[in-house]
């Protein structure tokens, strides 16, 4: 019977070993409670602390309550409880990766592209902001160089084609050279030799454009609010 | 009044549709019928008691393979109604029974390939893979019964409540999903599927994916605790290490599937937004955690057909397996692998370059382990004494429709590939290849490996050849039209198309290779009767017709209720074999605890089928009583502490001593003819069949022999 | 007499060897669950709708107290669980007795405070933030609920059979699942009660 009681006891726990756990468990709850209430740090270094402190005490009550890594070899428990944790890993930092991911491509800018280009002016009864229908055309021609007009005024929800009938192809960003915008979700248009794209006005206000391969072929269009 | 009562039933959830009242008639009211046919013939007794209270893994076991079976009919038939759709339905071609295409309307069409993907994997694969397990796994591990008996049952009949709920819809409701086998959010919200269909898909797989979790547990429990003295895990058979790597995925992401479909329910009835499109919720995060479990899961499929194969090739090679080390390992490398590659289900939803990246080639990498498995199956074969029984045929019809699969399979890994070929044809003749060449091959060689073992009679071989030629021929003439219609933009579930696309041609030829299917599967049936038929020359009375090597052949077949009279050590790897080289050990008796049989498991069951029933209509009262019920029985059962008894060893002696006498007399009229009059020293042809099958059907009615044929049994 | 008897305990120590793993393994599938909960808690918790976000909901002494009432009831079963291998039915029944008047305890502050928020008409169907806070809390809750009910049945039963060894097996399994409920919660009190004020 002896021996019983003594795997008993290396298995089982005695009442030290839980009330150790009990303390540290209890001191493992409260710092991290005090340095969230009392603001002793912020952003990311404190998150990262409380989720250690967390893992810390699940190790505590693991080690202490639930006896793991004391059963005789071989440590089954212990092995599956590893491959879960790793699991649990991969379960939760695989979603987050790749939800944060999705958004992040899929997000405002980009499906900004996607609205105005299929004309989705509303989901669910909310406004994207693209526009219902097309009003006039203006055509902006890219001849030797040189942009003509200029200056293109036109009111929101027009839309505007670009034309390059020069000889080799041409990237149109958005804003100065050296600091590219987007307009519309639109980041950059290539047009082939001869080519031409049509983008819908959908923003309002005045918007520069330019080749990116030669900056000087350049232009502007202002689009007037409704 | 009413709807406190009734929920939401109502008059018109009966079946007044042509293929709902097809569909209560072929699929509930006829396995009524034939169970009603059963008991007036056997006895009610006889089933409750010898069968649907069992706890003996090898009729529950057997129970699996039934209802099994019984899916895979309605599965296929789906799956020809869907190939018919698709061969009538070219452009403007005049449409029958009310549709505008073909004959099945779009929303029909819709819930036809759901219900078939649903019960192909979940009722068909899971239910003969379960089978399988059942029965085998405590014989080649030297055990009497699983870990926990009462969990088996259990798991059983969640199971049939599973299967009950996806065909209960043509009697109650008149609607199945219609969202594709995944049911995909936004679609499968109550703000586009308002209907009751996809409550049904909920909870049907929701009550056997419970099911399958706890007998994961079960599996686990017994394989990891129930060896014979001297098997170490790297001794078990290949089969047993299969099941283990395959269960141990399953009790990993069935719970990742429980949650998930809990939180769709929530986003269903209360109301909540995780997958809706409004208030926050994120459509996305739905494939995300379905995928998680997706993936993995046809891998808990396709795992137990490699272990069976490994025995197989081994046996019907008559040689060690090539590289134990190598076979195991490669199945645990495929296992962890299958753990990390989800997104390939999803690579057009929009994530950036480097997850695609990192997804793209950790589906590669799966590839590696599952080459080492064949290489070891190929290098067995090598020099090795090789009988092409039925099971070798199936295992080489595996390696070249599996391979097929595979090798598009890699072709998709590619990010850049797949956003032409994602939801294509192409993809659909992939995992196609891989389900049917892999699990569906799988599970007809381990059935007509081990037929012998659990029936005692061995399995025709010519009409088996026959079937086995049927469903290559078919396969390949369904199949290989699909890859190339893949590749040339067929997209997958259309219920029509422009005849200008020139696809009508291939899908005709689908449809054929379908029927050739068909014939195939009447064929195995024939087989399976043919064979009983044949009783007397096919039958086995030694228990090892294979000359095997592992433990489940030193028992009778099919094995007495306690498997063995004594545990045997077994200390080397194919103990089976090293003890007939050895000599057999002399049999001794023993004192055995049998568990006894329970209800318990049924009654938790329908309860738990009860409340999710009650789940679907919205039947608060029901579901609450039933929640009720199932805590009722659940704590009857564990407080229950007489749940065994002991078999003495003077009573085993006696049942050994019987069972040793009926073989005998079984083998001296091995040889005498049957009262059927069955000529011929072969196994019967199909023409035999058929006269046979005739002449007793004339003698049945001229005779009014029912009367005297129930007596008799 | 001595060798069939010898047979039992073994069959007895198995039986249990088994049982002890079997649930251990249930554990690990109840947390892969639990992990569904807290991925999706983490993925849609910025996701307000326009409503209230936890830094505006969440009281941090209310949760504090919670964690060491259920951390104390975690204490108290192993205590039990010490008597139950001693056989002092006695000390089992106080023991637990106190376990499941903290438990209770937790649980009712569990739903006052849940019973607020929807009286402030924060329901789970305002926000994806509400949903998965209601759903991953109420899932520990209804999990408590669960195990409360299991060690009223089975302390039920210690009074009417005493303590024999298949009721110790069920107090093991028992306090096995406290312990577990007790490590979700810590990390339910840190990602949920905590992160909303970083």
């Amino acid at each position: 019977m002896s021996s019983t009681e003594q795997t008993t006891k290396r298995e089982h726990g005695t009442t030290a070993s839980y009330i150790a756990g009990f303390v540290l468990s209890v001191a493992f709850t409260i710092i991290p409670y005090y340095l969230v209430t009392r603001h002793v740090v912020s952003g990311l270094p404190l998150l990262a602390t409380i989720l250690g402190f967390a893992v810390l005490q699940m190790i505590v009550q693991i080690v202490f309550f639930l006896h793991l890594g004391r059963e005789k070899s071989p440590h089954w428990q212990l092995s599956f409880f590893v491959a879960t944790a790793g699991i649990i890993f991969v379960v939760v930092a695989g979603s987050l990766w790749i939800m944060h991911n999705l958004h992040a491509n899929m997000a405002a800018e980009a499906s900004k592209k996607l609205v105005n280009g299929e004309a989705i002016y509303q989901i669910g009864g909310e406004k994207t902001g693209a526009c219902q229908e097309a009003r006039a055309n203006h055509q902006v021609i890219i001849r030797d160089g040189s942009v003509s007009p200029l200056h293109i005024e036109a009111q929101l929800c027009d839309t505007l084609t670009l034309i390059n009938e020069d000889d080799m192809a041409r990237v149109i960003a958005f804003g100065p050279h050296d600091h590219h915008a987007t307009y519309a979700g639109e980041a950059e248009l290539v047009l082939g030799k001869g080519r031409g794209k049509t983008i819908t006005l959908s923003e309002s206000g005045t918007y520069r454009f330019h080749d990116h391969l030669h900056e000087q072929t350049a232009g502007i269009f202002t689009v007037a609010p409704q | 009044m009413k709807e406190l009562l009734l929920g939401r039933l109502d008059w018109h959830a009966l079946p007044h549709e042509w293929f709902t009242i097809g569909g209560t008639i072929g699929f509930i009211l006829l396995p009524l019928l034939a169970l009603a046919v059963l008991i007036r013939i056997r006895g009610w007794k006889w089933l409750w008691g010898e069968w649907l209270t069992s706890v003996d893994p090898k009729r529950i076991g057997i129970m699996y393979f039934i209802v099994a079976g019984f899916m895979l009919l309605r599965g296929g038939l789906d799956a020809l109604m869907v190939w018919l759709q698709q061969a009538m339905a070219a452009g403007t071609a005049h449409g029958y029974l009310g549709a505008t295409h073909g004959y099945l309307s779009a929303d029909h069409f819709q819930q036809i390939f759901t219900a078939h993907g649903n019960i192909m994997v979940f009722f068909v694969a899971m239910g003969f893979v379960f089978g399988l397990i059942n029965y085998i796994v405590p014989l080649q591990i030297g055990a009497r019964d699983l870990a926990s008996p009462f969990l088996n049952t259990l798991g059983f009949w969640l199971y049939v409540g599973g299967v009950v709920m996806v065909n209960m819809f043509f009697g109650l409701g008149g609607e199945y999903a219609a969202t594709g086998w995944l049911a995909i959010a936004p679609l499968s919200e109550s703000q586009f599927s308002p209907g009751v269909g996809v409550d049904y898909w909920i909870w049907s797989l929701q009550i056997s994916g419970i099911g399958t979790t706890l007998g994961a547990i079960n599996f686990i429990m017994t394989i990891i605790k129930m060896r014979a003295p001297g098997m170490t895990i790297w001794k078990m058979p290949a089969f047993t290490w299969a099941s283990l790597c395959s269960m141990i995925m399953a009790m990993t992401v069935f719970p990742l599937l429980t949650a998930t479909l809990f939180l769709l329910f929530f986003d269903r009835y209360l109301g909540t937004h995780f997958f809706t499109t409004m208030g926050g919720g994120d459509p996305m995060m739905y494939t995300n955690l379905i995928w998680m479990w997706g993936h993995p899961e046809v891998y808990i499929l396709v795992l137990p057909a490699f272990g069976a194969f490994t025995e197989i090739v081994s046996t019907f090679s008559r040689k060690r397996i090539a590289s134990y080390m190598s076979n195991v390992l490669g199945m645990i490398g495929v296992s962890a692998f299958a753990l990390s590659v989800w997104l390939h289900h999803f690579f057009t939803m929009g994530a950036g370059a480097d997850v695609n990246a990192f997804f793209g080639v950790m589906t590669m990498f799966i590839a590696i382990p599952t080459s080492v498995l064949i290489f070891t199956w190929v290098a067995t074969m090598y020099k090795g004494r090789i009988r092409f029984t039925t099971p070798m045929l199936w295992f080489l019809g595996f390696i070249a429709v599996f391979t097929i699969g595979g090798m598009a399979g890699v072709v998709l890994a590619v990010p850049p590939a797949d956003f032409q070929l994602h939801n294509s044809l192409f993809l659909v003749a992939h995992f196609h290849s891989n389900v049917i060449g892999g699990v569906l091959f799988g599970i007809f060689a381990a059935l007509s490996y081990w037929f012998p073992k659990i029936t005692g009679i061995r399995l025709n071989e010519r009409i088996g050849r026959y079937a086995f030629v049927c469903w290559m021929v078919g396969f390949c003439l369904s199949f290989i039209p699909m890859y190339i219609l893949g590749i040339m933009g067929a997209t997958r579930r259309l219920d029509h198309y422009d005849a200008s696309t020139g696809w009508q041609p291939f899908y005709i030829l689908m449809l054929v290779g379908g029927i050739v299917i068909a014939t195939g599967v009447a064929l195995q049936l024939v087989q399976i009767m043919a064979s009983f038929m044949q009783k007397r020359r096919l039958g086995d009375t030694t228990g090892d017709p294979w000359d095997g090597r592992t433990l489940e052949w030193a028992t009778a077949s099919p094995p007495q209720s306690y498997n063995f009279t004594v545990i045997p050590e077994a200390p080397t790897r194919d103990a089976f074999w090293e003890m007939k080289q050895r000599g057999l050990p002399k049999r001794t008796y023993e004192d055995i605890h049998v568990p006894k049989n329970t209800a318990a498991g049924i009654y938790i069951a329908a309860f738990a089928f009860l409340a999710c029933f009650g789940f679907v209509w919205e039947i608060t009262w029901l579901v609450i009583v039933s929640i009720i019920g199932v805590l009722a029985v659940f704590v009857a059962r564990t407080f229950d502490d007489h749940t065994e008894h002991t078999l003495t060893a003077e009573e085993v002696r006696r049942l050994e001593s019987e069972r040793k006498q009926r073989d005998e007399a079984a083998r001296k009229q091995k040889d005498t003819l049957t009262p059927l009059n069955i000529k011929g020293a072969e196994d019967m042809g199909l023409l035999e069949f058929a006269r046979t099958v005739l002449a007793f059907g004339w003698d049945v009615l001229k005779n009014k022999r029912w009367r005297r044929w129930q007596k008799q049994s | 007499m001595a060798e069939a008897e010898l047979a039992e305990r073994r069959h007895e120590a198995a039986y249990n060897d088994r049982v002890m793993f079997g649930f251990w393994v249930y554990l690990m599938t109840d947390l892969l669950m639990f992990t569904v909960l807290f991925a999706v808690y983490a993925v849609l918790h910025g996701n307000t709708a326009g409503g209230p976000a936890g830094r505006e909901l969440f009281s941090q002494p209310l949760a504090l107290a919670e964690t060491l009432i259920l951390l104390t009831s975690s204490f108290t079963a192993g205590l039990g669980m010490i008597a139950a291998r001693r056989g002092r039915k006695q000390q089992v029944l106080l023991w637990f007795g106190i376990t499941f008047a903290l438990g209770l305890a937790f649980l009712s502050l569990e739903l006052r405070e849940f019973a607020e928020f929807v009286r402030e008409g924060h329901t789970l169907s305002t926000s994806a933030f509400l949903s998965s806070f209601f759903v991953l809390v109420g899932t520990h809750g209804l999990h408590i609920t669960s195990g409360l009910l299991w060690m009223a049945a089975t302390l039920f039963f210690v009074v009417k059979r005493g303590l024999n060894a298949p009721l110790v097996r069920k107090l093991t399994l028992l306090s096995l699942f406290w312990h577990f409920l007790d490590i979700v919660w810590i990390f339910i009190f840190t990602v949920v009660y905590l992160m909303a004020f970083v």
